[in-house]
């Protein structure tokens, strides 16, 4: 389903990413950890093809890759319906009445029914975060890529927005892509882990035994150890 | 950059000539941004190029009292050069600053909270949707814009001949000395103006990188580029309208 | 009615927001004079200022300046052709652009260029908590970061006109001669006899007022920034819209008191 070759990416003189090499399955679901500026959200960008590799190949199969920001990028101009219509928008076959019933019925299914008419400054974080969501997956892309889901969120919406990810993913069957710092969270929703350190993926397997791998590096960062190489 | 700009520049004039002439419309666009350009430029455009009729009618006179004493011709010299001149390029200056540093600052906030990102993830080409309708309300309000302003400067330009020189505003008022040539120098000015502002501070604000610092970078460049553009298209259309227009007949 | 009333309503928020900024830029041109008069400023700061504010404006206002002695040069020669009186294009070129033009198209673009920097700058500090910080360790924002910016501001604002003449009037020159065909000569001549060392010495007391004006408008627009990374784009906005105001209107008095 996606397949990245050697890919490299260098911003100015420091390469970001050399040589990452992942192949993930269809309805796989595949979590990506890894220190600050080590080039994940890099890496969710060129799998959406919203930048281009320096070198390598890319080869995502599928039509359509819903995205989740790490930051929401909810259109700050538009209200929360028309943001979370906008997907459904672009594919001009639907029409007006039908956009406004799965638009209800995304809103109502992440816990925020009645919210077309609000704009997004005036949702909490985590509201913010559930309508970014509603957005991605509207269209029921594929592909999902959710890029740090739970980032600055109390555990107890922490627990929520991972519930609404597991639910989605079941009804779907999508292969999603989770990038996230939350490593204990991010255990329990995904079977295979990778962490990219360095420009390449250092550890690539499975979710459970990954604290207990032969590499220093990815057993101090799973641990939160103080000691190691980090 | 270059790449960049030259990409910007033709999917503008692309988009502006589909959404006219193919009937592409995004509903409301255009209309909310003649808004945002026309309603909340109207004031500061008003209140400069009013003072600006002030100080050159002061000024015009002063130094004609020096040499001839005769002021019968300064108000229609002043609303002739007000018409090919100082009317576009003094409120295209402005709106270089007002609406340049406006578009810059949303088009770069958006780039910087990625809803850029966001747009393109769902085929939306950003030029498209946010520079083109910006383009051509520009387009439109620029030349309204000047319109309006040349009508504040003309007014307060009378005011200050009146109580300041005892020019009795009748003979100020005078149209008599604008020809065709005028207009047409005005018109293609406020065109080219119209069309250059928005361009460049959308290429300035898609090129925002960073956060807040990033965006009031871009915004600054945006001011100053837009800003520049004027002057250096002021200076090759008034050139063109001294070889064509003004050489007596026109 | 309603409409009416929808009217007033928006004329009267609109002028009490107007007073608003109005009063804080005084009162901070007002903390500005104390902090000069009692001598508390960083003088590293109003270095560093000029050198950045000065130098770095360079380029784009030597090429205003060329670009606008031209404009001027055709336009005086637009009027000057219909009567056939080249000599008098140095003259008519030479005092506009010194007494009018010249500090007005050079202050814009100083206001866009350094103004709308400073207020930026300013607005992130603020956004991000530095002037906080600032206030923490016991430095006053004020001696420190706003003082040396408006001198450097008014300073380099002032040679910047100077150099900024010479440049027009040199361009002026030039394009007389290949558009117009008026000699060199006959455009100085023109230009040092008829024009007064006065008619210069308005347009450098405009260069420092509008110096005055920029700084003061970028930094009370820049220090009270709300809201991120849009509130910083929406104060660059504020900032230079009332500097171009601010520039039009001390012109205007200038001109007419100083004649």
């Amino acid at each position: 389903m996606i397949a990245l070759t050697a890919v490299t990416k260098s911003f100015g003189a420091r390469p970001l990413l050399a040589g990452v090499d992942l192949a993930i399955g269809r309805a796989e679901t595949f979590g990506l950890i890894g220190t600050a500026g080590s080039g994940k959200s890099v890496l969710a960008k060129i799998l959406c093809r919203l930048i281009a590799p320096d070198a390598g190949s890319v080869r995502v199969d599928a039509a359509q890759v819903g995205m989740l920001f790490q930051n929401n990028a909810l259109f700050d101009f538009m209200t929360v319906g028309d943001n979370v219509a906008f997907p459904l928008v672009r594919q001009a076959q639907l029409h007006g009445e039908e956009i406004r019933a799965r638009v209800a019925e995304r809103l109502r299914a992440v816990g925020l029914a009645g919210s077309e008419e609000k704009y997004p400054n005036e949702l909490s974080g985590g509201m913010k975060k559930r309508a970014a969501l509603a957005r991605a997956v509207i269209a029921r892309p594929p592909v999902c890529i959710f890029d740090e889901p739970t980032a600055g969120l109390d555990p107890v919406t922490t627990s929520k927005i991972y519930d609404l990810l597991r639910a989605e993913r079941d009804a779907t069957g999508a292969t999603v892509v989770v990038i996230s710092s939350d490593v204990e969270a991010l255990r329990s929703f995904a079977p295979r882990i990778g962490m990219l350190h360095d420009g390449r993926l250092r550890y690539d397997g499975d979710a459970g035994a990954i604290a207990d791998s032969d590499d220093p590096v990815v057993r101090q960062f799973v641990r939160g150890a103080l000691e190691g190489p980090l | 950059m270059i790449a960049l700009s030259v990409d910007v520049v033709t999917k503008t004039i692309a988009g502006a000539w589909a959404w006219l002439f193919r009937g592409r419309r995004t509903r409301g666009e255009v209309v909310k941004q003649l808004y945002q350009i026309g309603n909340r430029s109207l004031l500061f455009v008003c209140v400069t190029l009013g003072f600006l009729g002030m100080v050159l009618v002061f000024q015009t006179c002063l130094q004609v009292n020096r040499i001839t004493g005769d002021l019968s011709q300064v108000g229609a010299e002043f609303i002739k050069i007000l018409v090919h001149e100082f009317g576009p390029s003094l409120t295209a200056m402005m709106l270089a600053t007002r609406v340049g540093a406006g578009i810059a600052a949303e088009i770069g906030s958006m780039v910087v909270t990625e809803q850029i990102d966001a747009l393109r993830m769902n085929g939306v080409d950003p030029v498209d949707y946010l520079i083109v309708p910006r383009f051509l309300a520009s387009l439109v309000m620029t030349g309204v814009l000047t319109t309006i302003g040349v009508g504040a400067a003309v007014i307060m330009g009378a005011l200050t001949a009146y109580y300041s020189f005892h020019l009795n505003p009748v003979v100020f008022l005078d149209p008599s000395h604008v020809r065709v040539g005028d207009l047409l120098t005005g018109i293609m000015k406020c065109a080219a103006y119209g069309a250059a502002v928005p361009i460049v501070a959308g290429i300035c604000g898609l090129n925002a990188r960073g956060g807040s610092e990033g965006v009031g970078t871009a915004t600054t460049r945006a001011v100053i580029s837009a800003s520049f553009v004027v002057i250096l298209l002021d200076f090759f259309l008034s050139g063109l309208a001294l070889f064509t227009f003004q050489r007596g007949g026109l | 009615m309603k409409a009416l009333q929808l009217a007033f309503e928006g004329l009267g928020s609109a002028a009490l927001a107007l007073f608003d900024e109005a009063g804080g830029m005084a009162l901070l041109a007002w903390r500005v004079l104390v902090g000069l008069l009692t001598l508390k400023l960083d003088w590293r700061e109003l270095v560093r200022s000029l050198y950045k504010m000065g130098v770095q404006s360079l380029p784009i206002v030597a090429l205003t300046a060329f670009f606008t002695g031209g404009i001027m040069v055709i336009q005086s020669g637009i009027f000057i052709r219909r009567f056939g009186a080249y000599g008098l294009l140095g003259f008519g070129a030479g005092y506009a652009t010194l007494r009018e033009v010249g500090p007005i198209l050079i202050g814009l673009m100083f206001s866009g260029r350094v103004g709308a920097n400073n207020a930026a700058e300013l607005g992130t500090m603020t956004v991000t908590e530095q002037l906080d910080g600032l206030r923490a360790l016991a430095i006053e924002p004020i001696g420190f970061l706003i003082v040396p910016r408006v001198v450097a501001m008014m300073i380099a604002l002032f040679c910047l006109v100077v150099l900024g003449n010479v440049v027009a009037i040199a361009g002026g020159a030039l394009f007389g001669k290949l558009l117009l065909n008026v000699e060199l000569s006959s455009f100085f001549h023109s230009f040092a006899d008829n024009l007064k060392p006065w008619d210069l010495m308005i347009g450098l007391v405009k260069a420092a007022v509008f110096g005055l004006a920029i700084s003061i408008t970028s930094c009370h627009f820049g220090t009270s920034v709300k809201g991120g990374a849009v509130g910083v784009g929406r104060a660059v906005n504020n900032a230079v819209v009332a500097a171009a105001v601010a520039i039009m209107i001390s012109d205007n008095l200038i001109t007419m008191v100083l004649r």
